[in-house]
């Protein structure tokens, strides 16, 4: 008996060694293209014209962030990536919970076809309805404006998707205290309800944010001027010009830039984003 | 404090009819306990009282205050949920205020209320917690504390005790008891547990199928039951049944004969029985006792025995194919397959008519 227990105790060990070797291996599969990043920021053009893996020698230099600070519109895009993924987590977060509330909470004429429609979303590839939406936004005159940045990304299915199964499982016995209480149907949504939907609120909020910081091909058809690039836009447009670039070191600098802050978020927010990875917080 | 009226009360979910003209009067200060099966409509008639289910036909009034048409906050109604209900987010301090807090009443007197409250419910340890940081007794106790500290004209609870376990249900039941003492409002305590009924009721309402089946004291209602239903829900272990034969008994009783002959004296009075030639006999457990094979009214084989400690439950099959659970001492020594004895206690039984309705010894306790 002793020894079953204790073979099945070894078996166990084994395996989550593996499964702990396999984690690490695949960790530094995904952060050693950062490091390198990082390593080659730190290199003049010029050394790394010559031999890239100078990144493994000094000297090392911080010139490529110099003439960023300087020359680069980066720390615009920067900005304008930080307003449009901001902006659009919040507008998903605002926008999901009501309708998550009133799908979950309200009887009205419609609700369960309303409901289906709004999942149709789900199931529409935005390639299909991009050059409608092009024509749409031009027409409203919103391209080139934070407005047309944000916009498309807050009709968010999954986001009303989620907020409405996350409410239909708070019970109900919750709003009636609350009536006992006193408390008014949007007191009883602000005050009760919604605090107890954080969890999701977290996943869907980082999610958002990541899919706005991440996003490239909506930004880049509506957003033409470069005044009103996002990260992902701005760094491909001087890509796109590498040959006649200020070259690799200075391209990667401004990777650097991008990557940080969503790096930041994660280093905030990691609880948050593995609960909602593996589902528990829903 | 007011007492509480309902006037043919009915609500419809649909097609289905949940509750069927429904009337009722609550004493100020009277413990009002709604017994039922699961599905008989008690929760919904509360519900109803509560605000927290529309009215669709008939009126309810808390004192001269008509308050159907009114919002549940409107009603100084408090209720204690079956799962508590508590807001998980706040603090045992701001679940119990939030209410008065949303009437805007000084902090002052919130702080004063909640206090009194806590003390009572001997929770002011627990006030700055979150409902994730205590029991599911202590939480019960905040869902009281806070259907306390509004002062309502009329306490709802909506099977508070189901959660509990054994020996938690006894005591909260208990305190449940004490806090009636203390407060003046009415109370109306919702139960399928006839054991939670029998010990907190003044009166009990016993609904079964939509409607109210007999509405009286505990012993009333364990006595004298209106219906065969109440008299079969009632009880533990529920009363035997059989059908039988009426004959003509001494001083104006009727006697009852059942399937396998044994005639049985009652102190039914023939002259109150209808015309119905069908009857049941309801005898409950108490009233046939065990005694030898030869001894007893008519003899039977132990099919089955519960030993309770302070007594002891036989299932006995008689001739007739028909089984009688009767009750012997705590100390009984009857076997498995033992052939005994069952003596009737003819003086205790009830006869039921075709119509389910009772009949009742003239002598009854609680007549």
């Amino acid at each position: 008996m002793s020894a079953q227990f204790a073979s099945g105790t070894v078996g166990r060990g084994f395996g989550d060694r593996l499964i702990l070797g396999a984690t690490i291996a695949l960790a530094i599969v995904m952060i050693m293209p950062m490091l390198w990043a990082v390593g080659l920021s730190l290199k003049t053009n010029q050394a790394l014209l010559i031999d890239t893996n100078s990144v493994l020698r000094a000297p090392w230099t911080l010139t490529n962030y110099y003439d960023i600070l300087i020359g680069s519109g980066v720390f615009r895009w920067l900005l304008n990536s930080i307003i449009v993924s901001f902006g659009m987590s919040l507008g998903v977060l605002v926008l999901a919970s009501l309708a998550g509330y009133g799908f979950a909470r309200l009887d009205f004429p419609g609700r369960n076809v309303i409901f289906v429609l709004v999942l149709f979303g789900l199931a529409i590839p935005e390639q299909a309805v991009i050059l409608v939406r092009h024509q749409l936004f031009s027409d409203l005159d919103l391209h080139n404006t934070y407005a047309g940045l944000m916009l498309p990304g807050m009709s968010a299915p999954f986001g009303v998707f989620l907020m409405t199964q996350y409410f239909k499982a708070i019970p109900t016995e919750i709003d009636e205290a609350a009536m006992l209480d006193n408390a008014s149907r949007f007191k009883i949504f602000w005050r009760v309800l919604l605090p107890m939907t954080l969890p999701a609120q977290a996943t869907l909020g980082i999610f958002t944010f990541l899919h706005a910081w991440n996003d490239y091909w909506w930004p880049m058809v509506s957003g033409t001027n470069p005044q009103m690039y996002t990260l992902t836009v701005g760094i491909a447009s001087t890509q796109q010009n590498f040959a006649e670039s200020a070259g690799l070191g200075y391209l990667m600098a401004q990777a650097v830039f991008a990557f940080v802050p969503v790096l930041i978020v994660y280093m905030f927010f990691q609880k948050y984003i593995v609960r909602a990875v593996s589902g528990a917080a829903t | 404090m007011p007492g509480i009226e309902l006037k043919n009360l009915i609500k419809t979910f649909g097609a289905a009819t949940v509750i069927d003209n429904v009337s009722l009067s609550i004493r100020p200060h009277e413990f009002m306990v709604f017994l039922g099966p699961s599905g008989c409509g008690k929760s919904t008639l509360l519900r109803m009282i509560a605000g927290l289910e529309s009215v669709d036909a008939g009126e309810i009034w808390i004192g001269d205050r008509r308050v159907d048409q009114l919002a549940p906050g409107e009603r100084r109604v408090a209720m204690v949920f079956q799962h508590y209900a508590l807001y998980p987010h706040m603090t045992v301090r701001e679940n119990m205020s939030f209410g008065l807090r949303n009437v805007r009443m000084p902090t002052a007197e919130i702080d004063k209320r909640v206090a009194a409250a806590a003390r009572m419910l001997e929770i002011e340890h627990l006030l700055e917690r979150k409902p994730g940081q205590i029991s599911g007794g202590q939480r019960q106790r905040v869902a009281i504390g806070r259907a306390i500290v509004k002062e309502p004209h009329l306490f709802l609870f909506d099977e508070p005790l189901s959660n509990l376990d054994a020996a938690l249900r006894v005591r909260t039941r208990i305190e449940i008891a004490q806090l009636h003492q203390r407060v003046e409002a009415a109370m109306i305590f919702v139960t399928h547990d006839q054991v939670e009924a029998m010990t907190l009721a003044h009166r009990i309402v016993v609904m079964n199928n939509r409607k109210i089946e007999q509405i009286g004291t505990p012993m009333e209602i364990y006595s004298r039951p209106a219906t065969a239903f109440v008299a079969g829900f009632v009880g533990t272990p529920a009363m035997n049944f059989a059908p039988v034969e009426l004959t003509d008994g001494p001083n104006g009783f009727v006697s009852a004969r059942l399937p396998d002959g044994v005639t049985i004296p009652t102190r039914i009075e023939q002259a109150s029985l209808p015309g119905s030639k069908a009857f049941k006999l309801g005898i409950r457990a108490e009233s046939l006792r065990i005694c030898g094979a030869e001894q007893g009214d008519t003899a039977g084989v132990a099919q089955f025995v519960e030993r309770l400690g302070d007594r002891t439950l036989v299932y006995v099959r008689l001739s007739d194919g028909t089984t009688v659970v009767a009750e012997d001492a705590g100390t009984s020594r009857v076997a498995l397959n033992d052939s005994v004895g069952v003596k009737f206690d003819g003086a205790c039984a009830h006869l039921f008519d075709d119509q389910d309705r009772g009949h009742h010894a003239v002598a009854d306790v609680g007549s």
